[in-house]
């Protein structure tokens, strides 16, 4: 069997998230390039996790999804997208038999043979009893991620819980870690593995009946909660760095209309496939704080350095492993481009000279604190009482443009006279945007 | 063991049938993660040096997941602050829904001592990289936002659970009819670039509407007032893509904006008449 491929839910659930509501179901499934009939069991299958996942979801069929997922910051301790991550189907009796094993091995240790009773005896009845080698290669499945361990002694051997990271502290120390494991989560990246571990953290302090001391008391501002759709990908890209070998996918440009191909055989989709299909020797993985979008860079033979959106990889897959030595060279270039890329721009560098005019009235310079909280390696060069002059050098002006841009009028681009030029154009635009008074229209 | 993210084991069924039996299982790829980030000088103010020190001793066999040496993070806020040390003892008053009396440096100099107050939450600005006590000081009728660095000291204040419900829903009540909204339409023309536009507004609380017959889309966002700078920022940061369409103050502010900005390049009739305001407010908060 193919190994599952979640692309269709995670272009899914990111159009969703992004758009909140905004298609019908055909224009949906047009824009993803899935038929709507796809669209409708691929929605159904999402919602089946989800409110298995968050117990607390109304179960009202007639409520929108988008409405369910929508952002609400007070309400926001709980990952909403999370759940996307506990989407790996398996056999209804694989589950029971997991959860029961699982579930066994909480109070005590146990024998294989052990848990081949403690199946028969509580696994229902439509189910079929497990023999020992369904059992042990569970065991062995479940020792291999961590789970359990065998124990130290003879046979037969005796399987417990690895739960040390909660058995080993003290009540008011798990609160600690829990908080901790939040704080993490919700402001590093990658969060995933934090949030998952945050799951089980939670449902520790549930056994000790202290819920009451979750209280969930943290909220983090301005943060990009759709981008663990793209930790997707990560850890295979990660992986294929360590190993120095080539990742092949099917890549669909976020300028595209539509944001991926089924693999289906379904000639209907081929022909509207408009991805490109990518050899790539991946070097570096980028997340960009000013969006919460995640990059890859890496190299092709046909082209050399290239970018490429995390959000439009599909069908990503490992592929042969190059000579350490090329590898080197490659990161180095690429390092050595990418110095002065103020997100990922490898153009050529250019020297911005800014003047910021410090706040008049205000008591504290707040300019000046977020320029020097935001303006990376750039530099303040003179200052005075009303300014100061920031330069630094970056490739193109592209990325930094909307950086300066969003100071308004306390930022006035002098060098170069190009990039002066554009900013003053584009502000007769905005302004020509609110020049009357604003015009209601009747829906 | 390769990371997968979509292990078996975190499958859905499991998960839930775990949770009805009171049972939790952790993978070594969870381990892995709090490994590394226990690296992060961070966590040297969440735990006491007995805590980090089982912890180490707990996952010193973990295998370590190289993350900062092969993901690159661009244009972050510096990162000055990521623990307090107050966050202890605050998570605990505001867990056990405590009153608090706080003495605080406030922002222009000077001392406020011992105001007590009603703390709700601790907030974390991703933009500014810094912790906020959110409290509200009952007698002044006000809501506080109070940096953790400014707080000189903290003291826990008897309440009765019944105040403590009655302060909350109200703090719920007061929170909600303060939101305000605004619709910022995206400028067809830019509509290719529709994927950027709305990742830069997916830190909002937002609904999307889609018209069809004119390929447009609308961005009606919900918001608190004290919030309004910040998007503003953000409006400004996605130029001439997006245009306010509902939100007076907004649109009034940016047509300031707009004419201010222009008056600094030599160009409108303002050149003399920077009276700072919108400035202030740029990178303002209630702290």
């Amino acid at each position: 069997m193919a190994k599952e491929s979640f692309d269709k839910e995670i272009q899914f659930l990111r159009m969703l998230v992004l758009t909140s509501g905004a298609y019908s179901r055909q224009q949906f499934a047009q824009r993803l390039g899935i038929s709507v009939h796809t669209f409708d069991k691929t929605i159904r299958r999402l919602k089946e996790i989800a409110h298995t996942v968050y117990q607390q979801l109304p179960h009202d069929q007639g409520q929108e999804f988008a409405e369910t997922l929508r952002f609400n910051y007070y309400e926001s301790a709980d990952p909403m997208l999370l759940f996307l991550f506990r989407a790996k189907s398996l056999k209804e009796s694989e589950s029971y038999r997991l959860s029961v094993i699982l579930a066994a091995l909480q109070e005590q240790a146990k024998t294989a043979m052990e848990l081949i009773d403690a199946c028969s005896s509580q696994l229902p009845e439509e189910y079929p009893l497990p023999d020992e080698k369904t059992i042990r290669s569970d065991l062995k499945y479940l020792e291999d991620i961590g789970v359990i361990r065998k124990m130290k002694g003879g046979r037969p051997y005796r399987y417990s819980m690895r739960h040390d990271i909660v058995n080993e502290l003290t009540d008011d120390e798990l609160i600690d870690l829990y908080d901790f494991v939040d704080v993490m989560a919700n402001t590093q990246v990658p969060s995933v593995q934090g949030y998952i571990l945050r799951d089980n953290l939670k449902q520790a302090l549930k056994l000790k009946e202290m819920d009451a001391s979750m209280a969930e008391p943290f909220l983090y501002k301005y943060h990009y909660y759709s981008r663990i759709l793209d930790e997707a990908h990560l850890y295979t890209l990660l992986q294929a760095i360590r190993e120095r070998r080539k990742l092949s996918f099917l890549y669909f440009s976020p300028k595209a209309r539509k944001k991926y191909a089924s693999q289906n055989t379904n000639p209907l989709f081929q022909r509207e496939t408009q991805g490109k299909q990518e050899s790539v020797l991946p070097l570096k993985v980028v997340y960009d704080h000013q969006y919460g979008r995640w990059y890859l860079l890496g190299h092709t033979s046909r082209l050399g350095l290239m970018k490429y959106r995390m959000e439009g990889l599909t069908q990503v897959q490992a592929g042969e492993a190059v000579p350490e030595e090329l590898f080197t060279r490659k990161l180095q270039e690429l390092e050595e481009r990418t110095r002065h890329s103020w997100l990922v721009d490898t153009g050529h560098p250019v020297r911005v000279r800014a003047r910021f005019y410090n706040p008049e009235g205000a008591r504290t310079n707040f300019i000046k604190e977020r320029v020097l909280l935001q303006g990376q390696w750039g530099r303040i060069v003179e200052e005075n009482n009303d300014s100061f002059l920031y330069e630094i050098t970056v490739n193109g002006m592209m990325e930094i443009k909307p950086w300066l841009r969003s100071f308004g009028s306390s930022c006035e681009v002098l060098k170069p006279l190009k990039l002066r030029q554009e900013l003053i154009d584009e502000w007769k635009e905005i302004q020509s945007y609110y020049d009357d008074e604003p015009v209601r229209e009747d829906f | 063991m390769t990371m997968n993210l979509f292990e078996k084991i975190f499958n859905y069924q499991i998960m839930s049938r775990l949770e009805e039996s009171g049972a939790f299982a952790v993978t070594s790829h969870e381990r892995s993660w709090l490994r590394a980030m226990l690296d992060h000088p961070a966590a040297a103010d969440a735990f006491t040096p007995e805590t980090m020190a089982k912890l180490a001793a707990v996952l010193q066999a973990e295998a370590d997941i190289d993350i900062a040496e092969h993901v690159m993070e661009k244009a972050s806020s510096v990162e000055r602050q990521v623990y307090h040390p107050l966050l202890r003892p605050l998570r605990r008053i505001i867990a056990e829904r405590q009153g608090s009396r706080i003495s605080y440096r406030l922002k222009h100099g000077g001392m406020q001592h011992e105001q007590s107050g009603f703390p709700y939450k601790l907030e974390y600005s991703m933009v500014k990289r810094e912790w906020y006590l959110l409290w509200y000081h009952p007698r002044r009728h006000m809501f506080m936002s109070t940096r953790l660095r400014n707080i000189a000291d903290v003291q826990q204040e008897e309440i009765s659970p019944a105040r403590a419900e009655e302060l909350l829903s109200k703090i719920a009540a007061i929170i909600d009819s303060r939101k305000e909204h605004a619709v910022i339409e995206v400028i067809r023309i830019y509509n290719r670039e529709l994927s950027r536009i709305m990742y830069a507004f997916s830190c909002f609380e937002k609904e999307v509407e889609y018209f069809d017959d004119t390929d447009t889309y609308r961005i009606r966002l919900t918001f608190m007032g004290d919030e309004c700078e910040y998007i503003l920022s953000k409006i400004r940061f996605l130029g001439k893509r997006v245009r306010i369409i509902e939100g007076e103050k907004l649109q009034r502010r940016m047509r300031e904006s707009a004419a201010k900005t222009l008056a600094r390049y030599g160009i409108g009739e303002e050149h003399d008449q920077l009276n700072g305001e919108e400035q202030r407010v740029i990178f303002d908060s209630s702290s």
